[in-house]
């Protein structure tokens, strides 16, 4: 590669705008950061290199882990500092224009919609709550509360070692069951009465463990549109479920605001076709 | 109440790459990432096909959300 196309520039995408966005707290984060205007909207950018960025590139890069946590972090903060006055629609991690020219053809293209967007999203924030659960507590909490497992419990007590194999086998489907059903149920509970906290909510896929780093399961992956005014009961909502799931060995992680990534809606097709 | 709640300083990197990874608009620039490159990340962090597996038997049927996007 020769080294005019090793520094080649290219823009890489944030958010937009309707409202000039402030760069003061974003401006150290990256290199040449500024916005690009058109027609009422403001594009926050900064340039990256071609030999970083390219679509090669990016590819090979993506599967370094450390220079993703990297990017994703820069990421994440720059669209945070200018959400800090001004409402945004976040882009995708790595959108990325080879030209000025072409990312205004996107502004005018998506225009209307990252407007619309705009609209609904002013006022409201985006918050996620994610639910683990300890399987060894939730199992003990389970033992000590359902009659059916307590029953069996005593039987196998005063049961010749026979019978008692198979009155353990027995406890152990049931436990499994109940497990199961418990975990389906408080999912779904919380979910629910976090959502009539909210203007919108979604459930999103599960992570396993090996990216959670964790020693407990994720049993849910929630993100929940909240009033700004709103806040601080949908909180309250939080710590009540909480408070409620703790003795089960179920873990609540509530987070935000974060910028409304699950809540900007674009039609697919036209994301596609482009 | 703020103890239960973490800070956004204090949050983790995986709500980072949960978000910008997987979530966001997706329009067509000129070079955008696909689903399947993200995939790259996840082989990266030495996910386990089979613990994904494990986890849907063990939570059996899928939370119901009348707002959840098809997948």
């Amino acid at each position: 590669m020769s080294a005019e196309a090793t520094a080649r520039e290219l823009i890489y995408l944030y958010c937009v705008t309707k409202k000039a966005p402030r760069l003061k707290y974003v401006e150290k984060l990256a290199d040449k950061i500024s916005f690009v205007y058109y027609q009422g909207l403001y594009a926050v950018v900064s340039k990256v290199k071609e030999s970083e960025f390219s679509a090669e590139n990016l590819r090979k890069n993506l599967a370094d882990l450390e220079w993703v946590k990297k990017q994703a972090g820069i990421h994440e903060k720059i669209i945070e500092g200018i959400m800090k006055d001004a409402c945004v629609v976040p882009f995708k991690f790595g959108t990325i224009f080879d030209n000025e020219h072409n990312l205004k053809g996107c502004l005018a293209e998506n225009g209307k919609e990252f407007n619309d967007n705009l609209d609904r999203l002013r006022g409201r924030e985006e918050w996620g709550v994610k639910i683990y659960f300890d399987a060894g507590k939730l199992r003990d909490f389970i033992s000590g509360e359902s009659e059916e497992i307590l029953r069996i419990d005593k039987e196998i007590g005063s049961s010749p070692p026979g019978k008692g194999y198979f009155l353990k086998k027995k406890k152990e489907e049931l436990l499994k069951k109940e497990l199961n059903r418990k975990i389906n149920e408080c999912g779904q509970e919380s979910f629910d009465r976090l959502a009539g906290k909210g203007l919108d909510a979604r459930i999103n896929k599960l992570l396993p463990r090996e990216v959670t780093e964790r020693e407990d399961d994720m049993i849910l992956n929630s993100a929940f549109l909240i009033d700004k005014n709103k806040v601080k009961d949908f909180k309250s909502e939080v710590d009540a479920i909480k408070g409620q799931f703790k003795e089960m060995g179920l873990c609540l992680d509530c987070t935000g605001p974060w910028p409304p990534y699950n809540f900007c809606k674009i039609s697919k097709e036209k994301a596609k076709n482009g | 109440m703020d103890d239960v709640i973490a800070k956004s300083k204090e949050v983790t990197l995986l709500e980072i790459l949960d978000r910008v990874l997987n979530k966001g608009v997706i329009i067509s620039g000129d070079i955008v990432i696909s689903v399947a490159d993200v995939d790259l990340i996840y082989l990266g962090l030495k996910v386990l096909l089979s613990s994904v597996e494990t986890m849907e038997r063990l939570r059996g049927a899928p939370i119901y959300s009348p707002y959840q996007e098809p997948s």
